[in-house]
């Protein structure tokens, strides 16, 4: 069953939600059920852009996320400092140094 | 021949020293550290003579080395009565380490009334009584050390507060631009101010470039070691952007923002004083979204911030300072935020002592929720002319909490509690509680988990896993604190293996020496016993390492969690 969820976003991705006119927060509303990735795709935004995600202001992983209409999600970009990125869990060690463009 | 330089406020006399050989793999924080832990005596008290106030570049300060402008002052803190080592950026650094002085060490206390300057050059140093900037403040010592002397001589001096021997006073740090850095936290100004000594110069003409053991493979890695700060999107891209403040957003979020003295986790204006609001005024008006706290800087976390007349207000305006004034006093106005910032920079005030501060003192009916021009005026009607409201102040949150009986004092061993709440991240109360620092937000900072075996997810509102993540932060956090390099390396590290490397293979090719990976945080390990040592002798034991009781009582929203760690698993930190 569909239903809204509401975005927001941190740092250069809120410069994005403004270039395509969404306020913080935007209301996107969705089929049902869905992936993390998913999301990503139907908001055309690309995976490199977002390194983890708050859901119900908790942080989760990208990779097995599930999004469900009435959640609350903040897209977290690559660059995000501070000792929240552990203790809070952004910092997730199974992802891949591509994601972060490292050229090594 | 690196020296030791040992400057007697008693009797006013300077000895130079060789550095003795057990000193010579150590820097930094490793080295204020235990020089306070082998000379001081533990229970003596922080202003009297037998504290000593030390400084130490660190072990690859001075070179070409990206980032490695930092070093550390070390002293028993007034403020927490534990052992103190605070951390700084600016010229001092790099100066100090090319005079090839490996630890500058003010020891005893005048007798009298008068007041001292300290110069430090080629030829040694040199010690006069200063008159002129006495009850001046921290820009007015800037102006005329330069007037008097020279622009280009390094600073370190103490405002109006740490004249008044106060628990919230700093030491300062000139910067590249003539603008102020700070030794902040732990009341070291007030140190400083017992010694009588208004400011430190120091000269670097005629000094000579560090001499390498290996300059080839020290290129080399340096080359690394650059590439991956700037690879790294944190440090070459996040932090270079938007600085610290990104976390005000970030930490609402997470419902880990401290708002109005810790009654809630999460703040109504929060976009008011985010970084993303920072960097649209920064960009509007002129100033510089990124800018070095010292000479070869890549991070460039700082910036400078104008008003809207374009005028410079300050610079190095961090998201603990912003978070203090603005979600903790509820000042939803960034620009008042820098202007109190830079009357705080004059003073010479912990910026982030100060702010906790102010929040207990409006939940203590002293001045308003929200009032920032009232927070102007009290720091320079009260505290920098040292009235009895302003030495209460100036004490710090405890000595204001306590002064008006409130229960809501958020101190770890007397030190302001900064900017993530334990309740909503466990982890970070560990490490407040445990921390010989008293509470301390850069003790435990993010490092490589594949070096030090921090696997996996911890969730960030339960107790599980958050001891041993603690115990791994603060282990390499002290070792890269006696590096000499920037705290903000540990985010390449965490996910770079090549970057820890590269510093290990650094300070190999700068002292001709072979550490290892396992050396470097053997360092770190040590230097948590030696203070946890002195610690236990100054009386503060496994009793004061705890949270204040009111976590425990009061939950906070969006999560409506409490702290609920055991104590008996919090004194298994030190199991190690």
């Amino acid at each position: 069953m569909g239903g809204t969820i509401e975005l927001r976003a941190f740092m250069g991705l809120q410069m994005l939600f403004r270039e395509r006119g969404w306020s913080i927060p935007h209301t996107f509303e969705i089929e049902g059920e869905m992936t993390g990735e998913d999301l990503l795709v139907r908001l055309d935004i690309p995976r490199d852009k977002v390194e983890s995600f708050f859901i119900n202001r908790l942080a989760i992983a990208i990779e097995g996320s599930v999004i469900r209409p009435g959640d609350r999600v903040a897209l977290v970009p690559p660059g995000v400092p501070g000792p929240h990125r552990l203790l809070l869990g952004i910092h997730n060690k199974a992802k891949s140094r591509e994601l972060f463009g490292l050229s090594h | 021949m690196a020296k030791v330089i040992r400057v007697n406020m008693t009797d006013l006399t300077v000895r130079t020293e060789e550095a003795p050989a057990a000193w010579a793999g150590l820097g930094g924080r490793a080295l204020t550290s235990t020089i306070v832990a082998e000379e001081v005596p533990p229970t003596c008290h922080p202003l009297g003579p037998n504290n000593k106030l030390v400084f130490a570049p660190g072990l690859l300060s001075g070179t070409a080395a990206a980032n490695s402008g930092r070093f550390s002052a070390g002293a028993k803190s007034p403020l927490t009565g534990t052992i103190k080592e605070s951390n700084s950026g600016g010229t001092s650094a790099r100066l100090l380490s090319r005079l090839d002085i490996k630890a500058l060490i003010f020891e005893g206390q005048p007798v009298g009334d008068a007041w001292y300057r300290v110069h430090v050059n080629k030829d040694g140093v040199t010690i006069e009584q200063e008159t002129e900037t006495l009850g001046k403040t921290n820009f007015a010592v800037l102006e005329s050390v330069a007037s008097r002397f020279s622009e280009d001589f390094g600073v370190l001096t103490i405002g109006p507060a740490g004249e008044q021997m106060m628990g919230i006073a700093n030491i300062s740090v000139r910067d590249t631009e003539g603008k102020l850095r700070s030794f902040g936290r732990g009341g070291l100004g007030a140190v400083m101010g017992s010694k009588k000594i208004k400011f430190i110069t120091i000269d670097g003409d005629g000094s000579s470039p560090i001499k390498l053991a290996d300059p080839n493979a020290f290129k080399a890695a340096s080359m690394v070691f650059t590439k991956t700060l700037k690879d790294h999107p944190v440090s070459g891209q996040g932090l270079y952007t938007y600085g610290t403040a990104v976390l005000v957003n970030i930490l609402h979020e997470a419902g880990g923002l401290p708002t109005k003295n810790f009654t809630s986790g999460q703040y109504e204006h929060h976009e008011k004083i985010s970084g993303e609001k920072m960097y649209e005024n920064i960009t509007a008006r002129g100033g510089e979204p990124s800018h070095g706290c010292s000479n070869g800087c890549v991070i460039q976390c700082s910036q400078v911030y104008k008003d809207t007349a374009g005028n410079y207000v300050t610079s190095g305006f961090e998201y603990e300072t912003i978070w203090a004034l603005g979600a903790d006093c509820c000042i939803d106005d960034l620009d008042i935020i820098a202007e109190i910032d830079n009357v705080m920079d004059d003073l010479g005030v912990d910026s982030i002592e100060t702010g906790v501060m102010f929040a207990v003192a409006m939940e203590a009916g002293i001045l308003p929720w929200g009032d920032g021009k009232e927070i102007i005026r009290l720091l320079r009607e009260e505290v920098q002319k040292a009235t009895p409201l302003g030495r209460v102040l100036g004490g710090g949150t405890l000595a204001v909490g306590k002064a008006y009986g409130l229960t809501r004092i958020p101190v770890v061993k007397g030190q302001a509690i900064p900017a993530y709440d334990p309740r909503a991240v466990k982890g970070i109360g560990v490490t407040y509680a445990t921390t010989t620092m008293g509470a301390d937000h850069t003790a435990g900072y993010s490092i490589a988990t594949n070096i030090l075996n921090v696997g996996g997810k911890v969730d960030p509102l339960t107790n599980v896993g958050q001891v041993e993540l603690s115990r791994n932060l603060q282990i390499a956090t002290a070792a890269i604190d006696s590096t000499g390099l920037c705290l903000f390396i540990a985010f390449p590290a965490l996910d770079i293996p090549e970057c820890l490397g590269s510093a290990v293979d650094m300070i190999n090719a700068r002292y001709g020496i072979k550490l290892t990976m396992d050396d470097v945080i053997g360092l770190g390990k040590t230097v948590l016993k030696i203070e946890h040592e002195f610690n236990l002798k100054a009386g503060i034991g496994p009793e004061q390492d705890r949270l204040p009781e009111f976590f425990e009582l009061e939950s906070i929203a969006p999560h409506n969690v409490k702290w609920d760690m055991d104590q008996k698993e919090l004194e298994s930190f030190w199991n190690f």
